[in-house]
């Protein structure tokens, strides 16, 4: 569905000194930096599939979005989408895909949402028994029937992502690209998203494409992920296998009412690691010790809580941010 | 029978486009009247100077009062339809580019330039349509139009009106290559400045320049010439040349700034 | 000393914000007068080229361009800036950190006019050595010369309170272009930038002596071509209506800052 072979874009920008004198002289001449922000990457997506698009800022998520989207040119390389070279934007391809932007609005500001809806059905020349079906089933899924005559200015960003949402699947795209669709969103609103976007899926097997900075988006939506940092792909695989690239184990948490002592025998045999003022300890456990052990702990030791980690793949994210070469053995 | 259901497919996507655009400009209310009072002023500033100007000579180049007088509400009826129709768009567009607001624009199953230009209409310079279209008339009749010049006289306005638009688009084009597009809008307006005077008052070399290199005078001059004597019809044919000439280069033109898009945000 | 010093960097970032793209600087400042000064000289070559020894109320075609040649001038010093940024600032809701800084909003918003107008000044330079250069440069004295831009940088704080009117006016308006532009095309018309005023209808011209408009160019033109102007009376009138608006203006940053942290934009 989704296929690049050695995509690249390079931007051009110019130095700019300090201070009045700085500016008198760059008025004249000017510094060019060449920077790769996407860089000979390659990439191939199924139909059907969603996979996650992970990386720091700057890493080059958008760039390579909005290269699958076909609203800039690449430098050079190949991009196949759904049969069509986005570059061209020809009418048959802009009519299968569609962009959501969680920084950017395409709804009009100034105007209800129902209005920029019946201006995208013109646009998309969507028939109006389509149309009016795909309003009230949206509608009704992400409970916003109330909001389509509210003027958008007037919205609370949750409610306005969710009619961004409708609106560019207003017309059915076979791939939906996802930019940072969450960004800003309280914890409920997030898991709206997320639950509409999962049920959307299922109905339609539409390809999508999601860029996010929060791992429970990805955790909840991407079984394939791919890493892109500095430019380029550093991992493209299944989330489990990307899970797992610190080790099999699962850590786990205890926290004590006291100081515990370090020397006790029980922890010679384990991987652990001791709080500053050893109130607490973080144990690397297989999955079939996790019982046993615990159980050992709890009996011996003043555990006020314990818990095991949530979401590994955000340790997994953190460590290598902190540390590439992390992923060089993968 | 592809053309005719396009035809269709863009005219009700205008439609649209009026309707949002009404009801965007009446929910503001303060500026829409003041934009009513922007037009007037404009228009009166215009149709004054030229006849305080007359209160001392009597010609200007080989023109008296009616002619000057019928140039002048012939430039401020195009000026008008643009003011209606497009202004707008034009301020709209150097934002979009830098608030990288286009990428949605360009998403769009539609010619991006229709949807970049032709967005925005602006109600609240219907007002001024009868003040324009009763100027015009009325310098008409000075003139003593017979009834060819009355025909013709709908058709050269949107004729001018095209070449007009044709031209600022182009220059528009030049904002894909600047991070900020704003001055170009400038250079848009100092263009249309140059075509509100009859070609007669510049130099040999700046007519010339403005005739066939850009062709800015014949917005105006082609129109009124050929109106005012039939035998001046090179006039009108430098027109329709121009026009399509321009047309094809901004489609060139355009192609070549969207290659070069780089959207704001990477 | 220290608020000096806040001034200072104030207008040294104002230039860089001005030259940071260079091409929309001029396009945007120096071509309208530019291309402004073009169309008049051909319209009144034109003019004068119809009738041998042309005068018309007392300008033969050499005074007529050098009025047109000070006009430049007078608008390049006198009415170049505009309240773009402010209305910007206050529709942004960028206020709130002119509320924490220690640096009023008024005084960061001077501070990029003076800055401006440096800039300005030196670029008016620029433009007299070409003009002297292609040989139209009127003649001129020390004095006159002194005069002339001592008059324009009084008119520019004028033009300073008129803009940061329309700017203050962001508060209750969505939109305050329109009002600049509106204020725009009545100043160059009333002023006497296209015509000289006394080309305009006796009518007219007696109701315009009580408007601030013939203050803003065509006074300050006649300065320059050393006619005899009353001094006192200009610059006394000017006085006037600088202190009529800059009270309006302090006013109406009273009540829209009530309302901007009534409404907490």
């Amino acid at each position: 569905m989704i296929i690049t072979k050695d995509l690249t874009k390079k931007f051009v920008s110019y130095k700019k000194e300090e201070g009045m004198k700085g500016a008198f002289n760059s008025f004249f001449k000017r510094e060019a930096v060449e920077k790769f922000a996407v860089d000979h990457f390659d990439l191939n997506i199924e139909q059907g599939e969603i996979i996650g698009l992970l990386g720091p800022n700057g890493a080059g998520k958008t760039t390579l979005m909005k290269m699958l989207t076909g609203i800039i040119v690449p430098s050079s390389g190949t991009v196949e989408i759904a049969g069509h070279s986005p570059w061209k934007r020809e009418k048959d391809f802009r009519k299968k895909i569609a962009l959501v932007m969680g920084q950017k609005s395409q709804l009009w500001w100034d105007i209800p949402s129902i209005d920029s809806f019946k201006l995208l059905q013109k646009y998309y020349e969507i028939p109006d028994a389509r149309y009016n079906e795909k309003i009230n089933m949206m509608g009704e899924l992400l409970n916003v029937k109330d909001l389509f005559h509210v003027h958008v200015r007037k919205l609370s960003l949750g409610e306005r992502m969710k009619l961004e949402l409708m609106a560019s699947l207003l017309h059915d795209p076979q791939v939906l690209f996802l930019d940072e669709p969450t960004i800003g969103l309280d914890l409920v609103a997030q898991e709206n998203i997320r639950q509409f976007l999962k049920d959307y899926h299922a109905q339609h097997n539409t390809t999508i494409v999601l860029t996010s900075h929060y791992m429970a988006d990805v955790q909840a939506l991407c079984p394939h992920l791919v890493l892109i940092s500095g430019g380029k792909k550093s991992y493209d695989g299944s989330l489990e296998k990307f899970e797992n690239i610190l080790g099999h184990k699962k850590s786990v948490y205890f926290t004590f009412n006291q100081c515990i002592d370090k020397t006790d025998d029980f922890w010679k045999t384990q991987d652990v690691l001791f709080s500053e003022n050893c109130d607490e300890v973080e144990l690397k456990l297989d999955d079939h010790e996790i019982r046993e052990v615990s159980a050992a702990i709890l009996n011996k030791f003043p555990v006020v809580d314990f818990h095991t980690e949530k979401m590994p793949i955000e340790k997994v994210m953190k460590k290598i941010m902190e540390n590439p070469e992390i992923l060089s053995g993968v | 029978m592809k053309l005719f259901s396009e035809t269709k497919h863009y005219l009700s996507v205008y439609r649209k486009f009026i309707s949002t655009s009404v009801s965007e400009a009446t929910s503001f209310r303060t500026s829409f009247i003041l934009m009513i009072f922007m037009d007037i002023f404009f228009f009166l500033s215009a149709i004054l100077t030229v006849d305080f100007i007359y209160d001392h000579v009597a010609t200007i180049g080989s023109w008296k009062r009616p002619q000057l007088m019928f140039f002048i509400s012939f430039m401020l009826t195009v000026d008008h339809l643009h003011m209606l129709l497009l202004s707008h768009n034009f301020w709209r567009f150097s934002d979009d580019l830098k608030s990288g607001n286009l990428d949605f624009t360009l998403l769009r199953p539609l010619s991006s330039i229709f949807i970049v230009f032709f967005r925005y209409f602006k109600p609240s310079s219907i007002p001024n349509s009868f003040i324009s279209t009763g100027t015009l008339i009325y310098f008409g009749m000075q003139n003593g139009f017979g009834p060819t010049q009355w025909i013709l006289l709908p058709f050269l306005v949107i004729l001018a009106f095209i070449l007009l638009a044709l031209l600022e688009f182009i220059i528009s084009c030049a904002m894909f290559w600047l991070v900020e597009g704003l001055g170009i809008n400038f250079l848009r307006m100092q263009m249309q400045q140059l075509s509100r005077w009859p070609d007669f008052i510049y130099g040999y070399f700046t007519k010339k320049l403005l005739t066939f290199g850009v062709p800015v005078l014949l917005i105006g001059s082609g129109p009124v010439h050929f109106l005012l004597d039939i035998n001046n019809w090179p006039y009108l044919l430098g027109m329709i040349v121009s026009c399509i000439g321009c047309f094809y280069f901004l489609i060139f033109l355009w192609n070549r700034g969207l290659n070069h898009y780089d959207s704001a945000s990477s | 000393m220290n608020n000096l010093q806040k001034w200072v960097q104030t207008i040294k970032i104002s230039w860089k914000r001005y030259t940071a793209y260079r091409l929309n600087f001029f396009l945007q400042i120096i071509g309208p007068s530019l291309i402004f000064f073009f169309i008049k000289y051909n319209l009144w070559s034109s003019i004068y080229s119809g009738e041998e020894g042309l005068v018309i109320k007392g300008y033969d075609f050499n005074q007529m361009i050098t009025y047109h040649i000070w006009s430049f001038v007078v608008a390049q010093i006198a009415q170049g800036h505009t309240a773009l940024n402010l209305s910007i600032d206050i529709r942004m809701g960028r206020i709130s950190s002119y509320l924490i800084y220690p640096f009023n909003f008024w005084e960061f918003h001077t501070a990029s006019f003076l800055g401006f107008q440096i800039l300005q000044l030196g670029i008016t330079c620029l433009s007299m050595t070409v003009f002297s250069l292609l040989g139209i440069l009127p003649d001129f004295t020390l004095s006159g010369m002194l005069y002339g831009i001592s008059a324009c940088l009084y008119v520019s704080l004028f033009w300073y309170a008129l803009q940061y009117f329309t700017g203050m006016l962001a508060f209750w308006l969505e939109e305050t272009w329109i009002l600049r532009v509106i204020l725009q095309v009545i100043t160059v018309f009333l002023s006497g930038a296209v015509i000289p005023l006394e080309l305009f209808p006796e009518a007219v011209r007696s109701v315009l002596e009580y408007t601030p408009f013939p203050y803003l160019t065509y006074y300050p033109i006649k300065i320059f071509m050393g006619a005899p102007v009353d001094m006192l009376n200009f610059y006394g009138v000017i006085t006037i209506w600088l202190a009529i608006f800059t009270a309006i203006n302090s006013y109406l940053w009273k009540r829209g800052i009530r309302l901007y942290t009534a409404a907490g934009m």
